[in-house]
């Protein structure tokens, strides 16, 4: 049982494919910043505080209405990741269904590191309520 | 034991991959060569850095940093030529990223239930 019925006897990639398109199509239709529907940030609920990933759902809004500008100012590093999750979610929804992958791309460990530690950092830096770093808060870069 | 093709966790006496087929007896057992580490190994060990990475910036941070972390190792001991500490290091990156999809959901489940409960109470107190 390999592709004919289009998926690899695995009912999961299927399941998170199915969900990760009406995400999507609601992403698409459903401002986060407008409409109840999204939750807010547990984090930003609960203490005020922006998280690394605040407002990466508005971008993510913005981006399938093609406004990068836009998106770029409410989570830049969402914008800068998402080249790099695309490709990794590509890959592995291709091997899923036709069983074979993207060509892989390896990063070395201290890529990886970075990452990890940029993320922190962009976290701490959006919530420094001082110039320039309030530029990096979500949508810090529209204010006038 | 991990198919080298495409990664899938096996019995320790697989003959083929109970994924993708491809045959799982060493023809020729890779050899870690001291003093050339691959620059690019050989082996498939997934990181799940996606994974980490998504539920870090959006599900929970606390436990989507230490699968970044392992996500790292996997690929760090790999460079080293260690396909067994590599393959250990995936498990907990896979562990780390569902811990940390557990308690987004947890809290955002949590978050829908008040949200009802509150819509639910107004609702009444309304009337």
């Amino acid at each position: 049982m390999t592709a004919i019925d289009g998926f690899r006897n695995n009912w999961l990639p299927a399941a998170m494919m199915a969900a990760a398109v009406a995400a999507l199509a609601a992403l698409c239709l459903l401002d986060p910043g407008q409409s109840g529907l999204f939750p807010p940030c547990p984090l930003r609920y609960l203490t005020g505080w922006y998280c690394p990933g605040c407002g990466s759902l508005r971008a993510m809004h913005q981006l399938l209405h093609g406004n990068l500008a836009a998106a770029w100012a409410l989570n830049p590093m969402m914008v800068l990741l998402l080249p790099f999750m695309m490709y990794g979610t590509a890959s592995y929804a291709l091997f899923e269904i036709r069983g074979n992958h993207l060509p892989r791309l390896f990063l070395p460990a201290f890529w990886i590191r970075s990452v990890g530690v940029a993320i922190i950092l962009f976290g701490v830096a959006r919530n420094l309520p001082f110039h320039p770093f309030d530029l990096l808060a979500p949508g810090g870069m529209l204010q006038p | 034991m991990f198919c080298p093709q495409c990664g899938a966790s096996n019995a320790d006496n697989a003959v083929v991959c109970v994924q993708c087929g491809r045959s799982l007896q060493p023809a020729a057992p890779a050899v870690p060569q001291p003093g050339y580490p691959a620059a690019v190994p050989q082996v498939y060990v997934p990181n799940y850095l996606v994974f980490a990475i998504l539920v870090t910036v959006l599900c929970c941070l606390p436990a989507g940093i230490p699968a970044i972390v392992y996500a790292a190792q996997v690929n760090g001991k790999l460079q080293a030529g260690d396909v067994a500490g590599a393959q250990a290091a995936s498990k907990n990156a896979k562990m780390w990223c569902w811990i940390a999809l557990g308690a987004g959901i947890a809290v955002f489940a949590i978050y829908g239930l008040l949200m009802t409960v509150g819509i639910l109470s107004n609702m009444h107190g309304g009337r």
